[in-house]
């Protein structure tokens, strides 16, 4: 058998080409994800020594006002300590305002526990001196000698850039670095990573502090730690969709095999005449399958290493340096990815071998083609129909009883139930739609129909591959639209207003005719009031919401229309809550008890209803204005254009713009990522369709060369093939945006309605309609190939075809 | 059915008897074999003839062990074939019988060579010492020797039945059978392959059952047996034109 297996390796590995590459593609995947995780995790632990390298021990779990006590002692004591941690606070430069959400930190006072990198200039020694991250300087244009001003309200640092330095983006990142007595300006805000702590009386913090105190290197370990679980996450998730490109591989690889050995089946049987026997035949196909799936495991190794190199590299020179180093994947990892793609392999071939070689030897002596129509076997539509009807049943109990796993197995079963029976739908649906075809394009379109369901079996397997990839990346779009219309309604609670100026002082009467002249401005109001004093809380703007004032704002916060005798304070004003829910507010004498509510997003200004307001004064100025942004607007550029309005004006200007666009954003990377990943998953399936054409085409060459023969034109011919593969195709999508939308809706009806009882689906019809035209783009693409073969070949060497 | 009675060798290269043979079930059954008795002379070249849809071919199927008949049995090579399974068939096709037949005989991603070789590979056994002795032989009775590293698609269709012909006879089986080897070929292609087919078995010693239904191809056989409606009608000894014709006819003969 050597001899016909090596000729046949050497005949057919132009047909295996498309396997190969479905088996490539899956193991370069689990090769890419282990050498971004092996690369990542060394990168970003590699660094993260480095604030604690000079200390003896680390103190963790403590506020701002405790980490400045430990500083503080430590300076008595003749010990060092430094603060590793930052507040999140306004920044502006030169006037410009950059945003409302820097990170600032601070240098450690003693030379040794410093440990940033200075690129240009020096760190801050003294008050009133900031050094910048290189990074944020680019991208935020800062340079040495501008001023900074961090901060709103009273707490304010105004200082000089000394310096620009790098620090390791594993570190706690922070944009703005100053001295650690500017910092104590918001030890309220400060989020403490922990203090670094050394000297001689590091021995002995134990007995000073109820705070944890753990020796440096073992703090150093347990962020190692936490860092590579996290990566390790982040893998694991990666390998799910390396897993479901695997699936879909082994839907195409079993499709290919079963396609050629039915276009060999005489081959095989002329083989099984002249004495080969059953086992021999079966070991042959098997070696070439073993035969491909190393090759191919082989290059996906080789071809993953490679890419993955290739995008560290990228990361490293966008991104920075130090976030990943450049590791190859564990020898273990390695043989995994290896080991997967053989098993794929194998395990997609074994079913077809062993169908091929079942053929019996008389049948090579059946003269003509044998002409390979399949049909769904009974056992097949039963089983199909039984997990179909079991899955629907624990989807439904998934409903109900709000559970996760009956919906995971429900999903499960019932594709697999749609896979089974896809022999009998896909071909029906097929001629559906190419009923509608063949009204358009006529004999093309009725030869393409009937082509693509002559062979139900090998529709339904060319189109399963296309399916999985489309039913799962609908099922996440509507997913991810949905929870962006949850997370929506949610922000709009929690940033009614996208832009407030409020001033303690009066505002220029024509500050709001400018306001609503500026470009990406809906509209905005004004809000008169007045400075009330509140509970011995000292003095707070207070200020009325007009009638007209829930025009300006999302969603429907009751900050919009107080009712009378009630007022609506920023959360964290009060540091607590009175017993009776209510304050006493207080203006030039006049003072009323008002029933409190909390609420954020509105600026720093306590907010009652007008004829409240009236009871407590009668001469009130404009003290805010609330503007509502258009949504296509930059949150940068308006909130800069705000901030130049109202930094003459002497209000402070609130932006949840950015706050919007980074939560939009954030949701956008997801269903950007996940897309993308699934995409893989589709990419595969349509070399799958193309894969089919191509190999129909070399089957039917005879029947193509006598249509050509009886008058069809070649572009007719390459119309066939083109519809066959869009018939195929959208068939395919159509189904897999259905049923996804269908699984959406139960994960939805499973898993929100638990927490939430409106969770409303959300059908981003734009995307879905994009998956269908890009879908179907891709069927016609995949025909090109095929049809160039198919319309080569002459009408005459076609009929004189074996 | 009239058989001659004077056998030239009294050894059996095949026998069939009360062999039948029903395609499908049911209103779609097709009795091809309707109870056959055959002996089949070793050392002679045998042609089967009879009608299109007589059971030629099934009843070749069934002596070669690629059909298993619905009643009755049948011994090639002194080996009862039935009760044998699939492997054990293979097995013995493999050793003692070779196949021509009417299309589709070579594998065409091998040479002629690979192709003649085949059954041997099958088999494990090597081209050295009598093996290769036989299989240049068989190549030079042939005229195969300059076609060897050709493949298929190159050779013309009467090479290719040459080629089969020598797959066939390479491993130097008990029996031959050729289904129609010549249905496809024109006459000139079709009277060298049936020399060939006669020298195998002047001078090779082999012995050759062929299913033909042309006159021409019969002449060059010893003995014809024909067949009609699934039974044996004559099986004639060296018979003459003017008897076969009668026998084709459906006269009794003698
Ligand atoms: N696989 C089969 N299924 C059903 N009927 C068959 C099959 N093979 C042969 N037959 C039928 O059996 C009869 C004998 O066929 P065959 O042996 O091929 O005849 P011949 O070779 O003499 O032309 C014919 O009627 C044919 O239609
Ligand atoms: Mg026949």
């Amino acid at each position: 058998m050597r001899t016909v297996l090596l000729a046949s390796l050497r005949t057919h590995t132009r047909r295996y080409v498309a396997a190969a590459v479905a088996v490539v593609i899956g193991v370069a995947f689990v090769v890419v994800t282990g050498m971004l995780s092996a690369s990542a995790r060394t990168g970003m632990t590699a660094s993260v020594g480095l604030p604690y390298a000079e200390a003896d021990v680390v103190v963790t779990g403590l506020d701002g006002a405790e980490a400045r006590e430990i500083v503080r002692a430590a300076a008595g004591r003749g010990d060092r300590a430094a603060v590793i941690g930052f507040a999140t606070e306004r920044a502006r430069v030169e006037d410009r305002l950059l945003t409302d959400n820097v990170r600032v930190g601070a240098v450690a006072d003693d030379e040794r526990l410093r440990w940033q990198e200075v690129r240009e200039g020096r760190l801050p020694d003294a008050p009133s001196e900031v050094a910048v991250d290189v990074n944020a300087a680019k991208s935020d244009r800062v340079g040495l000698g501008d001023t900074v001003r961090l901060g709103s309200g009273d707490r304010v640092v105004e200082a000089e850039v000394v310096g620009l330095v790098d620090t390791p983006s594993a570190a706690p990142g922070t944009d703005f670095l100053l001295t650690f007595a500017d910092l104590e300006t918001f030890v309220d805000g400060l989020w403490v990573d922990g203090v670094v702590y050394a000297g001689p009386g590091a021995g002995s913090l134990e007995q000073r502090t109820d705070r944890d105190v753990v020796p440096a290197p073992e703090h150093v370990q347990a962020v190692q730690a936490d860092i590579t679980r996290g990566v390790d996450v982040l893998a694991t998730m990666l390998l799910v969709f390396a897993a479901i490109a695997l699936f879909v591989s082994v839907l195409v690889i079993a499709n290919t095999f079963t396609i050629l050995f039915a276009q060999r089946a005489r081959d095989f049987a002329l083989l099984r005449c002249v004495g080969a026997t059953r086992r021999q035949v079966l070991r042959s196909v098997r070696v070439e399958a073993l035969v491909l799936a190393v090759v191919a495991s082989v290059v996906g190794v080789l071809g993953g290493t490679v890419l993955g190199l290739a995008i560290v590299a990228v990361v490293r020179r966008v991104v920075a340096d130090d976030v990943m180093g450049t590791t190859l994947p564990s020898p273990a990892w390695y043989a995994a990815a290896l080991a997967t793609g053989l098993v794929v392999t194998l395990v997609a071939a074994w079913l077809p071998t062993r169908r091929a070689t079942a053929a019996d030897p008389l049948s090579a002596l059946r003269p003509h083609d044998v002409d390979v129509r399949t049909t769904a076997g009974r056992v097949r539509v039963a089983l199909g129909l039984v997990a179909a009807a079991g899955g629907c049943a624990l989807l439904a109990l998934a409903i109900a009883s709000h559970e996760v796993v009956p919906m995971l197995a429900g999903g499960i079963a019932s594709f697999s139930g749609l896979l089974l029976l896809g022999p009998v739908l896909v071909p029906a649906a097929v001629r559906l739609v190419g009923a509608g075809v063949t009204r358009l394009t006529g004999t093309p379109g009725r030869i393409a129909t009937g082509n693509a369901v002559r062979n139900p079996r090998r529709t339904a397997a060319t189109t399963a591959s296309l399916l999985v990839g489309v039913t799962l990346t609908t099922a996440v779009l509507i997913g991810l639209a949905s929870s962006r219309h949850t997370v929506e309604e949610e922000m709009d609670q929690q940033y009614p207003v996208d832009l407030t100026m409020t001033a303690d002082a009066p505002l220029a009467d024509d500050l709001l005719a400018d306001v609503r002249a500026t470009k990406g401005v809906v509209d905005a109001v004004e809000l008169a009031g007045t400075t009330a004093e509140l509970d011995g809380q000292g003095p707070v703007t207070l200020v009325a919401a007009p009638e007209g004032t829930t025009g300006v704002l999302r969603g429907t916060s009751g900050v919009a229309s107080p009712e009378p005798g009630s007022i609506w304070l920023p959360d964290g004003l009060l540091t607590e809550w009175p017993e009776d829910g209510r304050v006493t507010v207080t203006v030039e004498g006049r003072t009323r008890r008002l029933s409190l509510n909390t609420g954020e997003g509105w600026g720093d200004a306590a907010v009652v209803a007008p004829a409240t307001l009236a009871r407590l004064t009668d001469s009130t100025t404009p003290r805010a204005v609330w503007a509502r942004a258009d949504d296509a607007a930059d949150p940068e550029d308006l909130a800069g254009d705000l901030d130049a309005l109202a930094v003459p004006a002497g209000a402070d200007l609130v932006s949840a713009l950015g706050e919007r666009d980074w939560v939009d954003l954030q949701l956008d990377v997801i269903t950007g990522t996940v897309v993308g990943l699934l995409g893989i998953a589709v990419v595969i399936a349509l070399i799958g369709i193309g894969n089919t054409l191509g190999l129909s085409v070399l089957e039917r060459g005879r029947e193509n060369a006598l249509l050509r023969a009886l008058g069809l034109t070649r572009r007719q011919l390459r119309g066939t093939l083109a519809v066959e593969g869009l018939l195929l195709s959208l068939v395919a999508t159509v189904v897999g945006v259905v049923v996804g939308a269908a699984y959406a809706w139960v994960a939805l009806r499973t898993m929100v309605d638990a927490v939430a009882d409106d969770a409303a689906m959300v059908l981003p019809w734009g995307q879905l309609v994009l998956v269908v035209v890009v879908a179907g783009l891709a069927g016609l693409a995949s025909s090109v190939l095929p049809t160039r073969r198919a319309v080569r070949t002459a009408p005459a060497a076609g009929l004189g075809m074996d | 059915m009239t058989t001659t009675t004077s056998h030239v060798t009294p050894t059996l290269a095949a026998t069939a008897r009360g062999l039948t043979r029903v395609h499908g079930r049911g209103d779609a059954a097709v009795s091809a074999l309707r109870g056959v008795d055959l002996d089949l002379p070793a050392g002679r070249f045998t042609a089967v003839m009879g009608p299109s849809g007589s059971g030629k071919s099934t009843l070749m199927h069934c002596l070669a062990g690629l059909d298993t008949p619905t009643s009755g049995s049948v011994e090639v090579a002194g080996r009862a074939l039935d009760g044998m399974d699939d492997t054990a068939l293979t097995l013995f096709r493999r050793e003692h019988v070779g196949f021509v037949f009417q299309a589709f005989n070579l594998l065409p991603m091998l040479t002629a060579g690979q192709n003649i070789a085949l059954p041997l590979e099958l088999a494990g056994r090597r081209l050295t010492g009598a093996v290769r002795e036989r299989h240049d032989l068989v190549v030079d009775v042939l005229g195969l020797r300059d076609r060897l590293s050709h493949r298929p698609a190159e050779l013309s269709g009467g090479q290719q039945q040459r080629v089969a012909i020598a797959r066939a006879l390479v491993t130097e089986p008990e029996i031959v059978f050729a289904d129609e080897p010549t249905g496809n070929l024109d006459s000139a292609a079709s009277a060298e392959v049936l020399g060939f087919l006669r020298r195998s078995v002047r001078e090779l010693g082999q012995t050759v059952v062929m299913v033909t239904h042309e006159l021409d191809a019969a002449a060059y056989a010893d003995d014809v047996v024909v067949l009609a409606d699934g039974a044996v009608r004559a099986h004639l000894v060296e018979p003459t034109a003017d008897q076969l014709v009668a026998a084709l006819r459906g006269e009794q003969v003698r």
